[in-house]
């Protein structure tokens, strides 16, 4: 079933109002009158439009599932809890020196880098942290750029939002670094919803990475956790190390600690309402690797799903070229991140009955989409 | 050469009535004349400096209008001959000396010149400052004519030694801005020495100094002022009675609205049979006299502006000589014939007269005027309440309405009385809340940066021009520094007082008198005073967005500020243009996503065009002042500027 596409008002109301937004970027950079600051998404002035781009391009506005995989990948590949799978495999980049930039195994800097070397994409749009522990999407063309922007930020990067400048640019073929509700906003812009005006250059998007996303965390909620114990600006890194139930904040002068208990509190509100925990609409999708329990082994390690021709191409490139350092899969490793994956899906589906007051409303979900009838919520 | 110096006594010109004004105080041979410019009052002072070299004055912009009674008092103090000037709600702000100074009495002639605006034409209130006449004991002319205006000056100087008290002179708008035609009269030349006596007895009048203590006894000698006053004022010249010998309803009035009323009579042909009383002193008001003339008729009708000042003090009057004079009808504005608020006008005259005598009258035909109105309503063009083409506030508003809103807390803004108050209309960014008094945007400021332990969580933000910085604002900054106030102070310098005729102001290195003049800096002033202080170009749109988030994000104490970027009609921009700026066709996109019109529709320069026909948007050539500022909110930039 096809949705309507909405203006600015309805986008506001559905979506920002509605404590719905991810933050992705994909409304912002197309209009002077939706504009990012800090970490939030904001209508700086109003508008009329009755079809808007904002809306139509939203990953939080209603969509049909079913017509999204159908547009992108192969039925047999489709997993309901995340989704296409084409390949699976534990990976890292070969050079160690490099990894020392990177969040986990370097996976995703090195394929992007390697992307940009040969000539699959010309502009690579990483995420850069700003002042004060705020980041934006950032385009380059440069190997090292890309490395020297790598690192997880647990705070929204409005990336999309640099897509569509970028895209308006001199650039011709682009590759993205992105999170679930990102790569979604991005297959939304691949299905050409009819628009009453505007252009819409997604043709010029030639790869997706996906990162496997758990939550982001409210910038101003951040802030209050870190009650001055660091400067924002001392912030070197984050992660959720697994089995630990903490954050781990890395700063120049050590590692900051939170239980994940006081950490909840400080999640997005946006993500709670999120299904997709291994950016399912990606080329392929990298996370952190699960090794028999051994974290410092494993944090330089990552898990790959590959989801599409394009992500099996540049694997292959990967393999021959000898950028990434190949590990072998555990066993039952897929089925533990299938569990994971089901369990937010899960939440999420809870949350959003819990949110709209009925089982038939899932806000910005079709209740009667097949592919989460599936799931009992 | 000015008319003001016309030396043939008996010679006719056509002049203002402020011009007027101005004359007859040159006349009256004054040597010091100080004002703070606001309309209706401005040209006054304006004129006066015109002609200050020439005919040896001091005349100066005061920083605020107690300041300028003060300087003009210095001046009677010392034997000379001094003028103030300021509009209504100026008095309001010199009250506090006046009140001291009618305690402690003048020397040399000081006059008071206040012009009010009923209707509020050009103010944010519809002050009356002809209470303060009666309240603080001094007395009131008020012209009923342009020759009056001249005339009614130069006596007031007379009056004012002859009583030794400050004599307060009251026009409006429709006096002070329109014109008519004068004969001159001697203009005198002042020989006088300035001399402050002050070692006599401390009750002595001319040697003892000057104070309002002991103030129960000179406040005795200030009511004998005025009882001597209302005795002079029986002889007065300037009241005058036309009409019938027994009319059958008397007017009476004062000030512009004799001139609506006697129109009123003649339209209604009434000449024969109401009676017009025009009062030229009105406060004290003449007790015989008016008995005089109330003894004529039962019928009684007053026509004044704004409040029933005329109207209460007469009927004061008919009560305590009822016995003498008989119980009379009064119409006026406790029974509803004439409005509480707004201005007069002949035809409201004509309305109230109409009904009073069951005259039928319609001043229009209303078939004609249906179709006035009509015609008015679809062929006029639509024109609002804007900032003009180039006026720095748009882009500051601009720029304080973007910080706000991406702020996200609900902030907002409060203001105060300036060109920047339209912000408050359609054609503004609609960011102030509070509108009052001069200065008061600071101080209102001040009193919300107190409240959050109460549970205020919104940014606080003040407005106020540079010469509102000066006039009041400085004392409401210094409180909310001293108080630790969490505001954000934003001082729009646009280097002028440029909404009533760019007349100068202490940040200016000129004074009135066109002199060079030491220039006090406000962004020193507001760093010695404690502020966190930052100085931006508002036409640079992104950095004054950037600095005043900021700004408000610092939580600590009392931001301000400076926005430096001189007023579109300034002497040095007028008619000068720094860009062309024109639209590229080709790049406009006018209602498409991605645009929706922003420059017509939510900028709104008055020169940026919608055309319809095309779809595009269009810069009108004559309109643009050539600032340049839209062609950086065009998220096309189809808006393109060459230097011109
Ligand atoms: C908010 C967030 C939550 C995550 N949650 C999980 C999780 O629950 N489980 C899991 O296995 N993995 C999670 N990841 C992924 C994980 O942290 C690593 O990014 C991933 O393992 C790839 O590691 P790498 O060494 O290859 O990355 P790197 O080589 O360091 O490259 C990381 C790339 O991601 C980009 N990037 C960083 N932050 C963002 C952002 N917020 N938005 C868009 N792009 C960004 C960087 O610019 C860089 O290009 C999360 C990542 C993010 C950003
Ligand atoms: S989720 Fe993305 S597209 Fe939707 S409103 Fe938020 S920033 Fe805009
Ligand atoms: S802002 Fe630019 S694109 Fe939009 S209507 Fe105006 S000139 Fe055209």
């Amino acid at each position: 079933m096809a949705h309507q596409i909405m203006g600015q008002k309805e986008l506001k109301e559905q979506v920002q109002d509605a404590g719905l937004c991810t933050g992705c970027g994909a409304c912002i950079n197309l209009c002077p009158y939706q504009v990012f600051y800090h970490d939030r998404t904001i209508v700086l002035n109003p508008c009329d439009i009755k079809a808007g781009r904002c809306y139509a391009f939203c990953p939080r506005t209603p969509v049909d599932l079913q017509a999204l995989h159908a547009h992108f990948f192969q039925e047999s590949d489709l997993t309901p809890e995340i989704g296409p799978v084409k390949a699976f495999f534990i990976v890292r980049a070969a050079d160690a020196e490099q990894r020392k930039q990177a969040q986990h195994g370097g996976t995703v800097s090195a394929l992007m880098s390697l992307a940009l070397q040969e000539g699959m994409i010309d502009t690579a749009i990483v995420a850069e942290n700003q002042e004060r522990f705020l980041h934006a999407g950032v385009a380059v063309q440069q190997p090292m750029e890309i490395w020297e922007r790598g690192k997880s930020k647990f705070i929204v990067s409005p990336t999309v939002a640099e897509f569509n400048r970028a895209a308006r640019s001199d650039a011709e073929r682009i590759g993205v670094v992105a999170t679930p509700c990102q790569a979604f906003a991005l297959a939304k812009m691949r299905l050409k919803p009819e628009l009453s005006s505007g252009d819409n250059p997604i043709d010029k998007l030639k790869l997706v990475i996906g990162l496997f996303c758990g939550f982001t965390l409210s910038w101003a909620k951040l802030l209050d956790l870190l009650h001055k114990k660091t400067g924002l600006d001392a912030i070197t890194g984050m992660d959720v190390p697994p089995g630990k139930d903490v954050l781990e904040i890395y700063t120049e002068e050590g590692v900051l600690v939170f239980p994940m208990e006081d950490v909840q509190a400080c999640i997005r509100e946006a993500c709670r309402y999120c299904i997709d925990t291994t950016a399912e609409y990606a080329d392929l999708s990298v996370g952190s690797a699960r090794l028999s329990g051994n974290w410092e082994e494993s944090r330089s390690w990552n898990q790959v799903i590959v989801r599409t021709d394009v992500g099996m191409a540049l694997m292959a490139l990967a393999r021959n070229s000898g950028t990434l350092e190949f590990h072998d899969v555990p066993t039952g490793n897929l089925e533990m991140l299938k569990k994971a994956a089901w369990e937010k899906k899960r939440t999420a589906l809870k949350n959003l009955v819990e949110k709209s007051g009925s089982a038939d409303d899932l806000i910005y979900l079709d209740a009667r989409d097949r592919l989460l009838a599936d799931l009992k919520y | 050469m000015s008319k003001l110096l016309e030396v043939r006594e008996g010679s006719c010109h056509l002049l203002m009535g402020n011009e007027a004004i101005a004359r007859g105080a040159l006349e009256a041979g004054i040597n010091v004349a100080a004002a703070y410019p606001g309309t209706p009052s401005s040209e006054i002072l304006e004129n006066l400096a015109q002609v200050a070299k020439v005919r040896n004055l001091y005349v100066e912009w005061s920083t605020n209008e107690k300041v300028a009674m003060e300087v003009a008092a210095a001046a009677s103090f010392a034997g000379l001959r001094s003028l103030c000037v300021m509009k209504q709600n100026g008095v309001n702000v010199a009250s506090d000396f006046m009140l001291h100074l009618a305690g402690s009495g003048t020397r040399g002639g000081m006059v008071l010149v206040t012009c009010d605006d009923p209707g509020a034409l050009s103010s944010v209130n519809e002050g009356e400052s002809r209470h303060f006449a009666r309240m603080i004991e001094v007395p009131l002319l008020e012209p009923g004519d342009f020759q009056e205006a001249k005339d009614m000056t130069r006596w007031a100087f007379e009056l004012s030694e002859e009583l030794r008290t400050l004599i307060m002179l009251r026009s409006v708008t429709r006096m002070s801005h329109a014109s008519g035609n004068i004969s001159m009269g001697k203009l005198q030349d002042q020989l006088r020495r300035a001399e402050f006596r002050y070692d006599g007895f401390i009750l002595d009048p001319n040697e003892g100094p000057v104070l309002s203590a002991p103030v129960a006894y000179k406040h005795g000698l200030q009511q004998g002022k005025i009882e001597k006053a209302r005795e002079l004022f029986e002889q007065s010249p300037f009241n005058t009675y036309e009409g019938p010998e027994k009319p059958e309803l008397l007017i009476i009035t004062s000030s512009a609205c004799t001139l609506y009323s006697r129109e009123a009579i003649h339209l209604l042909n009434l000449g024969g049979r109401v009676g017009l009383l025009k009062l030229g002193t009105t406060w004290p008001l003449p007790p015989n006299l008016l008995k005089k003339y109330l003894t004529l008729t039962g019928t009684i009708l007053i026509v004044e502006e704004v409040l029933p000042f005329l109207e209460e003090n007469v009927k004061i009057i008919a009560a305590e000589t009822a016995k003498e004079i008989g119980i009379k009808t009064f119409y006026g504005k406790n029974d509803g014939t004439i409005p509480m608020t707004g201005e007069l006008s002949p035809d409201l005259v004509v309305s109230a007269l109409s009904r009073i005598l069951e005259i039928p009258y319609a001043a229009i035909d209303p078939a004609y005027e249906k179709k006035a109105q009509a015609a008015a309503f679809f062929k006029a063009p639509q024109r609002g309440l804007a900032f003009c083409p180039g006026c720095p506030h748009r882009a500051s508003y601009w720029n304080i309405r973007n910080a706000l809103t991406l702020d996200d807390r609900q902030g907002f803004v409060c203001g105060d009385i300036g060109c920047y108050t339209l912000d408050i209309f359609p054609g503004g960014a609609n960011t102030l809340k509070t509108l009052h008094a001069m200065g008061s945007g600071t101080g209102v400021a001040s009193g919300f940066g107190q409240l959050s332990p109460f549970g205020l969580d919104k940014p606080v933000m003040a407005v106020c021009g540079d010469s509102t910085f000066f006039h009041a604002a400085m004392p409401a900054l210094v409180n909310a520094i001293h108080h630790r106030a969490n505001i954000t102070v934003v001082i729009l310098d646009n280097s002028g007082t440029a909404m009533t005729g760019f007349q100068s102001h202490p940040g200016l290195c000129i004074n009135a008198m066109g002199q060079e003049a030491p220039k006090v800096d406000i962004a020193k002033i507001c760093a010695a005073m404690g502020a966190k202080v930052a100085v931006c170009d508002p036409f640079d749109l992104p950095e004054t967005q950037k600095t005043l988030n900021r700004l408000m994000e610092d939580e600590v104490g009392v931001k301000v500020l400076i926005l430096n970027q001189k007023c579109g009609l300034s002497p040095e921009k007028k008619a000068v243009k720094k860009y062309d700026v024109h639209v590229d066709e080709n790049l406009c996109i006018g209602e498409d996503c991605g645009c929706n019109r922003l420059c017509t529709r939510i900028f709104r320069c008055p020169a940026l065009l919608w055309d319809k026909e095309k779809e595009k948007a269009r810069v009108d050539d004559v309109l643009c002042a050539g600032c340049g500022v839209c062609t950086g909110i065009c998220p096309q930039a189809a808006i393109v500027k060459e230097v011109a």
